[in-house]
């Protein structure tokens, strides 16, 4: 193939497709021009530097903000407003980094207010016994008298405490709530949480003896800290709250620049390219739900403490959607996004309407406008809520502080990639953890089976890879090729038959345990995380060996920020395998990628997960032919590295040149095996797959 | 009465509110089977269409409850509420899908949903800040007559209700099963690309549907005041659910799923409520509606939902 | 038929510099194409090589970016897909993608809805019905419920209905058995024969240079190949890299 029209191939792809794609400028605002002069000597500054500058300042005028302003009322709704912006925090781990759409996120908010509601107030008052004896010596209960009557137990549950076993408790119900969901595709997840969300106020509501009901909780203990009881006055809220803040702000960074968060991203991009790249689904998803949850419930107990009462009205729908509404203004998946959002929501309810009432009815006033005089926009706020999120979503769906970023373009060296020969120059060092057995077969089926509906996709394939070898499997469209690789990387169960993996049973594993096991693969219909970076995709491969979990995100220690940076250092080796076309775009999204750069990014993240079999689902498709040679070169140097490669693939040029074993499937049988040559001079090939070879007709 | 009349009772009850979720339900079935959204708004399109149903009784002398019709007066009275409500109806969807969702059609994930979400809040309360918060008592010219059965009693309130849902939906199976337009439809929910290759203006038939499903919505909207004789802006939220769950139960994109869950939680509701207490009926329709979604996504009554190919 | 009637002058059908993109891939390059009345075209090309978003360019489901589609000398590249349907362009979609729980009947019936003369649809159907017999026997039977082979034949029945003159069919012999490859390749003879152009997009190259008068060779979205089936099929190009001979055969 590589003799066609050789000059115009190199004309073309001297520059990669990227240069003739380049995305639109952005339109400079206007605002932008102007302040531009003004904010240059501030770009000095090195960006990161800037935005913890910014972080301080702004922490510093926020803890100023009572001493300065002491009204209050202000004080007050700003509590609120922080409370909230908490609330769309832990949203916005189940919303924006998972992707997990959740229309009742209010009911954690309420499980955690009424945990702690109920532990800290007189709402339940069993009769004294020696069992109590132990909490009272914690000091969680006492023994409360009243002459004639039996003692009873006075729940006094101190506020610090019940700050993290509020959260564990809404974490609790976050799993409670979430296990069901797990099967379940975007809106009906939303759904069922919807329905979650409308229960749980129903059940506080009916269960009066717990919650006493529509009445609400009366009389919850407030925090006293040091002696100080904080009683009514909302600075000491305040102060807590913008400490819990700063602590949900500093979690939820550390979770999304994590081996967590890049998890919870690609279940969003793709869940089905997640579970392939070893990411337990349904554990993360579950964590995401716990994670969230606990910020609600975090929450509920600070907002309870300082109301000291609670009613079920408290946490309906209206709640849930006004939080969602503050991520998508704000932007989902960003961290100041949503805080940001939420904060302007609240202030823009609890100050500025109010204020421009007062001013519409001056101005009524003044001009005899009756009808001025009686505006009452406090109560248009759940009209601007919906005309906001309608807005958003049609004009600014990625929110006012977008959490995706923008790149610089490359440089004209970093753009030329011309088509090399030649294989791999770059060694990988780490490249396959197992050692795998020399005289065994790597991967076995035998007499695998799939049906779908009356359809027999793949039918009895009895089938061997050998270690170090390269096995290509051609066969037409339709002939079970993709089918037999997603049974083998456990994404179909089969109906019947066996998959051996150096020698083990892996039939039937899910997925994510196929990776730890050393499978890799890519699709032929490529299934990138479009909307995460080069590198992120390619760390995402690492997640079956990689091992930081939620706590070591966050904590960071040694161990987890040593595996962080020899992850980036691994990745930025397997980029290399492509020479220039990958490595000056790590910072790229993968949606900005040409095709053929998409092609070998799905190739780098499968093999990130240093698997000793690699499955190619057509990776040259798409590619010209100096690119396709490219790619067959790479291909066997990741052989002479010790990997083993299965590769479908159409052209059978590649085919022929780089298989030490070729396999023909037609209708889901295996139709022909062996090398190449005898495999083009079997009689059932040539007429299943080679099509008709008489001499044409016409 | 015994407890045989209540329960005959509670049934009849039951299956005129099942006649208001089924309707209802139709809405969220053909949409979601066109374009697979849950349509939000459309719980407060019912709602707007029990108060412009209300506008139109008043506007031709009906108000109150006190003023009974008969005849053929009654027979028009009602068939110019139900037209004003579904054509009203009918046409706020059709904006809705024009304005707010189209533009949404080709973006991948929630946010077509999220959208829906917020133009159903902006219903809400246009209504209320034009309304109100207190309920509005529904002008309703049906007379009080019945029929006894043992101890419970069959109104003419129940038997028109009955008419007026089976005569929706037998013209809405005519319509799907043997116009073209309607087989248009129905080729559209089963492969909208392979039907826009056969030359259907796609674009045109999702503006149909969400016209018919907003316009029996706005039919269960009167039919809400007729029997309970009451509307408020704050209907839509639990009618709305209750009818989506329906909706599920049936099979969502199934049309006569949809008409036989609606049933389904009408009875559930009227009958479940008696034997359980009331204050526990969401409690019972939610968990269906997650046991169904969890366990049998289908549907109960095992049809397939549309498959996209 | 011995040589391909293009000479009449005028082309049925003509894409002049094409560029299609899904979002930011540049899928379609500058691509040129023509179909003359009365041909068999086949486009040739591997699996994301462009051939479908050239068939979806044909058919109005995704507009061109640059360059012009042009059909019996009108411009349509900026017309509806119903409109290219009524002008008579119509498809067979890969896949076939007929309406799993429609009878075969009410989906013959959609290939035909642009249409109002229902005299003329009378006589259609029974042309469809006279060239598949099998079509007939099971046109009271949800088309999902029929075997490939046979959707097949209803998935053309269907374009047929439209009175084609330029017929689109994306990799028809996907998923089906040799022996119906076969048949259905000689299907597109005869309804070649009596009059109707078509456009056909394969994987089978082999099948595919067989009945076409003139071939396409698309690669990574840009024409690098074309001319008469024949001297496609002598190509050295296509023989390594499409008909599968290497060495052997």
């Amino acid at each position: 193939m590589a003799d066609v029209s050789p000059a115009k191939v190199s004309s073309l792809h001297a520059i990669d497709a990227e240069a003739q794609v380049a995305p639109p400028p952005a339109r400079p605002a206007a605002w932008r021009a102007i302040a531009a002069p003004m904010l240059r000597p501030l770009e000095r500054i090195p960006a990161g530097v800037r935005t913890r500058l910014a972080g301080v300042l702004l922490l510093a005028a926020a803890l100023a903000f009572p001493v300065i302003h002491s009204n209050g009322g202000d004080v007050d709704a700003a509590t609120n407003a922080l409370c909230f912006a908490a609330l769309a925090l832990g949203l916005n781990i189940v919303v924006g980094f998972a992707g997990l759409l959740d229309l009742g996120y209010a009911a954690f908010f309420a499980i955690g207010a009424y945990t702690y509601g109920i532990l800290a107030s007189g709402q339940l008052h069993p009769l004294w016994s020696a069992a109590w004896q132990p909490l009272q010596w914690l000091g969680l209960v006492s023994r409360f008298h009243i002459e004639g009557v039996p003692d009873i137990v006075q729940f006094q549950f101190s506020f610090w405490y019940m700050l993290p076993g509020a959260a564990i408790v809404a974490a609790f119900f976050g799993l409670l709530f979430g296990a069901p969901t797990l099967r379940l595709k975007g809106d009906y997840l939303a759904i069922v949480t919807l329905g979650f969300g409308e229960i749980v106020p129903i059940v506080v509501r009916n269960e009066q003896k717990l919650t006493n009901g529509a009445m609400g909780l009366n009389g919850v203990l407030a925090p006293t800290a040091f002696g100080y009881n904080f009683g009514v006055n909302a600075t000491p809220f305040y102060y807590v709250a913008i400490a819990m803040i700063v602590l949900l702000m500093f979690v939820s960074y550390r979770l999304k620049a994590s081996r967590v968060g890049r998890a919870w991203m690609a279940i969003r991009e793709d869940e089905v390219a997640a579970g392939a790249m070893g990411v337990n689904r349904t554990r993360l998803k579950l964590l995401a739900f716990a994670t969230g949850a606990g910020f609600g419930g975090m929450t509920g107990t600070l907002y309870i403490a300082k109301l000291q009462t609670a009613t079920p009205d408290m946490f309906q729908f209206p709640v849930s959607v006004m939080i969602l509404v503050m991520i998508v203004l704000g932007g989902m998946g960003s961290v100041p996004g949503v805080v940001v959002g939420a904060l302007l929501l609240q202030l823009l309810q609890s100050w500025f309407l109010q204020d421009l009432t007062q001013w519409l009815h001056a101005l009524g006033r003044l001009t005899g406008i009756v009808s001025l005089q009686q505006v009452e926009l406090a109560q248009t706020i759940e009209l601007i809520f919906g005309i906001i999120l309608v807005t958003m979503m049609l004009f600014r769906r990625q929110g006012l502080i977008p959490a995706s970023r923008t790149t610089a373009p490359l440089s004209m060296e970093e753009q030329a990639a011309a088509p090399t020969r030649g294989g791999i120059g770059v060694s990988l060092s780490r490249l396959a953890r197992a050692k795998v057995p020399e005289d065994a077969p790597l991967l076995e089926t035998r007499g695998l089976t799939k049906r779908f509906g009356g359809i027999t996709a793949v039918r009895s394939v009895d089938f061997v890879v050998p270690p170090h070898s390269i096995v290509g499997l051609i066969g037409p469209n339709g002939s079970g090729k993709t089918t037999f690789f997603n049974l083998v990387t456990g994404l179909d169960a089969p109906d019947s038959g066996r998959i051996l993996f150096g020698g083990k049973d892996v039939t039937g594993l899910p997925a994510h345990a196929v990776v730890e096991r050393g499978i890799a693969r890519t699709f032929q219909s490529l299934r990138l995380f479009p909307d995460m970076t080069v590198l992120e995709n390619v760390l995402v491969g690492m997640h079956a060996w990689t091992r930081a979990n939620a706590v070591g995100a966050v904590l960071r220690p040694a161990s987890v920020r040593t595996e962080e940076r020899e992850s980036v250092e691994w990745a930025m080796e397997v980029l290399r395998i492509f020479g220039n076309r990958l490595s000056p775009r790590v910072n790229h999204l993968a949606s900005s990628l040409s095709y053929a750069n998409r092609r070998r990014l799905e190739i780098a993240r499968a093999i990130a997960a240093r698997p000793s079999l690699l499955l190619l689902d057509e990776p040259t498709a798409g590619m010209n032919p100096a690119e396709t040679l490219e790619l067959a070169d790479q291909i066997r140097s990741l052989k002479d590295m010790g990997l083993t490669v299965l590769l479908i693939e159409h052209k059978l040029n590649v085919v022929n040149t780089i298989s030490d074993k070729v396999a023909v499937l037609d209708y889901g049988e295996k139709i022909a095996e062996g090398t190449a040559e005898e495999v083009h001079r079997n009689e059932d090939v040539i007429r299943a797959y080679l099509g008709r070879t008489s001499a044409a007709r016409v | 009465m015994t407890h045989y009349d209540v329960l005959v009772q509670q049934v009849i009850n039951g299956l005129s509110l099942g006649a208001m979720y089924s309707l209802l339900a139709l809405g969220f079935t053909m949409v979601y089977g066109i374009i697979e959204l849950i349509n939000f708004s459309h719980f407060n399109i019912f709602m707007v269409g029990s108060f412009i149903a209300a506008i139109a009784l008043h506007a031709v002398g009906v108000s109150g409850q006190e003023r009974a019709l008969y005849g053929l007066p009654l027979i028009a009275t009602l068939a110019f509420a139900f037209a004003a409500a579904m054509l009203f109806c009918g046409a706020l969807g059709v904006v809705i899908e024009r304005v707010g969702l189209r533009p949404m059609r080709h973006v991948r994930g929630t946010a077509a949903m999220i959208t829906t979400i917020g133009i159903s809040y902006i219903l809400f309360n246009v209504v209320l800040l034009r309304t109100g918060a207190s309920t509005m008592n529904y002008p309703n010219p049906v007379p009080v007559l019945g029929w006894p059965i043992g101890g419970a009693t069959l109104r003419l309130r129940e038997v028109l209700l009955w008419s007026v849902a089976l005569i929706l939906m037998a013209v809405l199976q005519f319509f799907v099963r043997r116009t073209k337009i309607g087989k248009a439809m129905r080729a559209t929910a089963q492969d909208s690309e392979a039907a826009r290759m056969m030359g259907i203006d796609v674009d045109r038939v999702v503006m149909l549907t969400f016209f018919i499903g907003s316009a029996l919505a706005g039919a269960a909207g009167l039919i809400f005041g007729l029997y309970y004789n009451f509307t408020s802006f704050l209907i839509g939220y639990t009618a709305g659910l209750r009818a989506f769950t329906a909706a599920v139960l049936g099979g969502i994109g199934n049309i006569v799923g949809a008409m036989i869950g609606g049933l389904v939680i009408g009875l559930i509701e009227s009958v479940g409520g008696q034997i359980l207490a009331v204050r526990w009926t969401d409690v019972i329709i939610f968990s269906i509606l997650i046991l169904v979604l969890v366990f049998r996504p289908t549907g109960l009554l095992g049809i397939s939902t549309p498959s996209k190919s | 038929m011995s040589s391909a009637p293009t000479s009449d002058g005028r082309p049925l059908r003509e894409f002049k510099d094409v560029d299609t993109y899904y979002g930011e891939l540049h899928v379609l390059k500058r691509v040129n194409y023509e179909i003359g009345a009365g041909e068999i075209v086949c486009l040739l090309g591997g699996n994301a090589s462009g051939k479908s978003t050239t068939m979806k360019t044909v058919l109005g489901l995704v507009r061109p970016a640059r360059g012009t589609v042009v059909y019996r000398g009108e411009q349509i590249s900026r017309l509806s897909t119903a409109e290219r349907v009524r002008r008579g362009i119509a498809p067979v979609p890969e896949a076939r993608r007929l309406f799993p729980r429609m009878t075969v009947f009410e989906n013959l019936e959609m290939g035909a809805f642009t249409r109002t003369d229902t005299a003329g649809i009378a006589e259609d159907l029974d042309r469809v019905y006279s060239l598949f017999p099998r079509v007939k026997e099971r046109r009271t039977q949800l088309a999902g419920t029929l075997s490939g082979g046979e959707q097949q034949m209803v998935a053309i029945g269907r374009a047929l209905m439209a009175r084609p003159q330029l017929l689109c069919m994306d990799e028809p012999s996907m998923g089906l058995s040799p022996a119906f490859v076969e048949q259905v390749f000689d299907i597109i003879q005869t309804i070649n024969r009596q009059g109707t152009s078509i456009f056909v997009v394969e994987q089978n190259a082999n099948m595919a240079l067989s009945i076409a008068h003139r071939g396409y060779v698309l690669q990574t979205g840009q024409v690098v190949l074309s001319g008469t089936a024949k001297s496609l099929r002598e190509n050295e190009m296509i023989r390594q890299a499409y008909l599968g001979e290497i060495k052997t055969a």
